[in-house]
């Protein structure tokens, strides 16, 4: 077939163009300038003066993981964050680094958040164990959630495009699997969504 | 940056390189100007230029018979293969398709208003700035008439102030003379006064001095002679009646 990752590799960079130094710009760039605006300002309404710090990095993964997530849509391309290794490769470095920034800063505010206000005195122990399971599966679900979803979506795509695919010969049926095929893949274009999940959460384990 | 700011051209054929445009910190040129709209295209992706090129050689249906020469081609030499890839592609196509043609042109609006409302902002700091200007120059002719008026005022106002002067130095002047004239009256009736005492005084030094000068023989005389008159009067009186 056509070498098709010639495409897979150049056309992506049309996708985003460098913010010119104009003060008016094009329509897309506009767009994209508007949106990482928007998406920043709401990031960072809940986080005081420490929590900007993690403006840029948020911000630039949200872009990453949409895009990465948004153009394996597409028909023949790979899309990294189905790889269970990549997803958490990028959650256990941030998660640690907000575990470990609170410590160092406010050790006992962050211990403290271990316990939930107004536990009844006996269920004090059993309720840091459990808080503190809590806290160390985080990681583990912001990357499976990552890849369970996104491996799930390509796979049930597949599946179904096979499907209809091979029924193509006797018609019918093959309407129905259509449209189902369809509604999966507006449903997959929240695939955003996913990323939106993802850094929320990343966002919400901050108490800096 | 004013420098950097820029408003549309209408001049659409200009193209623009964007790679190497003022990176270095040291470039002051003046951006050459963006074309206002994109490139033309037709059905979205292909550009209209490919439609003109051909045209001469091929007329309108050239880049037609082209796309759909490649596709055949493709298909065919098995270049291109369809698998279950392609319906999901085919799905995915018609989704963006439904997309952009339904939303497009409202997305589209909606960043030409964000840079109309940018540029609305600069206008109207432009547009208040050049009215309040404005209204400043009018505010200064209107004072300069005023000085000018002012200079009547104070003419007007240097008379009313001269003629109290006058006025108040002639009242004082009246007082003046009035006063004067009253102090020479007085002068004048004190010498008067004194004249006529001294008169009086004289008149009756004169008086008692005659009245102490008649001697009583000179009294008797003058009594005698009084007396002789009478009779030589009463005789003529006499004389006159009878007569």
């Amino acid at each position: 077939g056509i070498p098709l990752i010639a495409l897979a590799l150049t056309l992506p960079w049309i996708l985003f163009p460098t913010p010119s130094t104009r003060w008016l710009n094009n329509r897309l760039i506009t767009l994209q300038g508007w949106f990482i605006n928007r998406f920043t300002q709401q990031l960072l309404l809940p986080l005081n003066l420490g929590g900007h710090k993690w403006a840029v990095l948020l911000t630039s993964l949200m872009l990453f993981l949409i895009t990465l997530n948004m153009l394996g849509l597409l028909p023949y391309t790979f899309t990294p964050t189905t790889q269970l290794s990549l997803n958490m490769g990028l959650a256990v470095p941030l998660w640690l680094a907000t575990v470990i920034i609170g410590m160092r800063n406010q050790p006992t505010a962050a211990l403290g958040h271990l316990l939930p206000e107004g536990t009844p005195v006996p269920l004090i122990p059993v309720l840091i164990i459990i808080e503190t399971i809590s806290l160390f599966i985080r990681p583990l679900a912001l990357g499976v959630r990552l890849t369970a979803n996104l491996t799930a979506g390509h796979l049930l795509i597949q599946l179904i495009a096979t499907a209809a695919f091979v029924l193509l010969p006797m018609m019918p049926t093959v309407a129905i699997l259509t449209s189902i095929v369809l509604f999966l893949l507006t449903l997959l274009e929240i695939a955003v969504a996913m990323i939106q999940a993802y850094v929320f959460v990343l966002l919400l384990s901050l108490y800096l | 940056d004013l420098d950097k700011m820029l408003f549309f051209s209408q001049n659409d054929e200009l193209l623009v390189q964007l790679s190497h445009l003022h990176t270095s910190p040291n470039s002051q040129a003046p951006v050459p100007a963006l074309p206002e709209k994109g490139g033309k295209t037709r059905h979205g992706i292909i550009p209209e230029e490919l439609f003109q090129l051909l045209y001469p050689k091929t007329g309108v249906t050239g880049p037609y018979m082209l796309g759909a020469g490649l596709l055949t081609y493709i298909l065919s030499k098995e270049i291109y293969i369809i698998n279950h890839e392609t319906f999901a592609a085919a799905c995915m196509g018609t989704v963006i398709i439904y997309g952009v043609t339904k939303f497009g042109p409202d997305v589209a609006a909606f960043a030409d208003k964000l840079n109309e409302e940018k540029v609305q902002k600069a206008q109207e700091v432009k547009d208040l700035a050049m009215t309040s200007l404005a209204q400043a120059i009018q505010d200064e002719k209107k004072e300069q008439w005023r000085a000018e008026g002012r200079q009547m005022l104070f003419e007007a106002k240097r008379n009313n102030v001269a003629m109290l002067l006058e006025t108040n130095r002639r009242e004082r002047v009246h007082m003046v003379t009035n006063e004067v004239k009253k102090r020479l009256d007085y002068q004048i009736a004190l010498q008067t006064l004194h004249r006529r005492m001294e008169q009086e005084h004289m008149v009756n030094w004169v008086e008692k001095n005659v009245v102490t000068s008649i001697t009583p023989q000179q009294e008797k005389a003058s009594i005698a002679k009084c007396i002789t008159d009478l009779k030589v009067l009463a005789k003529v009186q006499q004389a006159k009646t009878t007569a």
